[in-house]
């Protein structure tokens, strides 16, 4: 590499200096520089500096409109919190009954002592009652448990025998239970006996048409607490 | 050895000034959509939004006092 020349380098220089002047001093050229040079200049400021001041006095304002917005949201939450409170207080000693109409794990025992106790007030005689495979709590569940809340049911295919006045208040009543009971289908078989010799709940005067009925019911009741049905097939792998 | 500069200034001088101008439009309509940008976006978070979700105070007493009258064993 060749030493540097100043010398050398310094006239070469020179005359391109000098060879630019006569193009500098033209009146066009200087109005090209200027306006090169001020859209450049506003472009290059644009960008570092009114962007970014323009930017937080955006973000502000926005900030300012967003948190007012959010106070009365907040507000109207807190006035909705303190009625929900108030009527909250009015109902919490009748709340039991939602539990008892839809709880929280399968409780067959209790839903089966239900249709006992209708049933013998009904003089109707259950004769054959069965339950499928159940979690008897939510932790038996374990990872099947979804975490939304849902509604879940089984079902329980049971008999009664009965006078058909007996059997038609009992089925009636099914639905006037507070723990939700549906019945999905009944097969009716009547058969002419005397009441008193069918069945140690009936009344030994009456006398009637004896009927047997075989009912699928549905029993109702709630995983984790929301309001979401489960299709047949759900139901089917929540009972698994 | 001389060298002969020859400076074209017409052309060149339109060039930049096309450059300048695309540059200075490129920066301007930036600057326009970051702000039009920082304009429609939120500034609360998701958590916040998720607290302010509307609550209805009412309770339905009506069901509770259907499930009252019905009949428990």
């Amino acid at each position: 590499m060749a030493p540097f020349d100043y010398k050398k380098e310094y006239d070469r220089y020179k005359r391109y200096y000098l060879s630019m002047e006569p193009v500098l001093t033209k009146p066009v050229n200087q109005a090209y520089t200027a306006i090169i040079f001020s859209f450049l200049a506003v472009s290059l400021f644009g960008w570092y500096a009114i962007r970014p001041t323009v930017q937080t006095i955006v973000t502000l304002k926005r900030e300012i409109a967003d948190k007012t917005v959010l106070n009365k949201q907040m507000e109207d939450k807190i006035s909705a919190l303190i009625e929900a409170q108030a009527t909250f207080g009015d109902v919490e000693q009748n709340l039991g009954v939602i539990t008892q109409a839809l709880p929280t794990s399968s409780d067959p025992v209790t839903a089966i002592a239900q249709l006992q106790g209708l049933a013998q007030e009904s003089n109707v005689t259950i004769t054959a009652l069965s339950l499928p495979s159940l979690p008897l709590s939510q932790k038996q569940i374990g990872k099947q448990q979804s975490p939304s809340p849902t509604i879940v049911s089984f079902v329980v295919p049971m008999s009664v025998t009965g006078t058909y006045a007996d059997v038609k208040n009992f089925l009636q009543s099914i639905g006037n239970l507070r723990r939700i009971i549906q019945i999905n289908s009944m097969v009716f078989a009547p058969r002419t006996e005397r009441m008193s010799q069918a069945t140690e709940s009936a009344t030994p005067q009456a006398t009637g048409t004896m009927v047997t009925v075989d009912l699928k019911l549905t029993v109702y009741y709630m995983e984790s607490g929301a309001l979401q049905p489960k299709t047949s097939q759900q139901e089917g792998e929540s009972l698994l | 050895m001389t060298t002969k500069f020859a400076v074209n200034s017409g052309g060149t001088d339109r060039d930049l000034l096309l450059i300048s101008v695309f540059t200075f439009f490129t920066v301007s309509l930036w600057v326009v959509f970051e702000v039009l940008k920082t304009m429609k976006t939120s500034t609360v978070s998701q958590a916040t939004t998720q607290i302010v979700v509307p609550l209805s105070p009412k309770i339905d007493t009506n069901t509770i006092q259907v499930l009252l009258n019905k009949k428990q064993y």
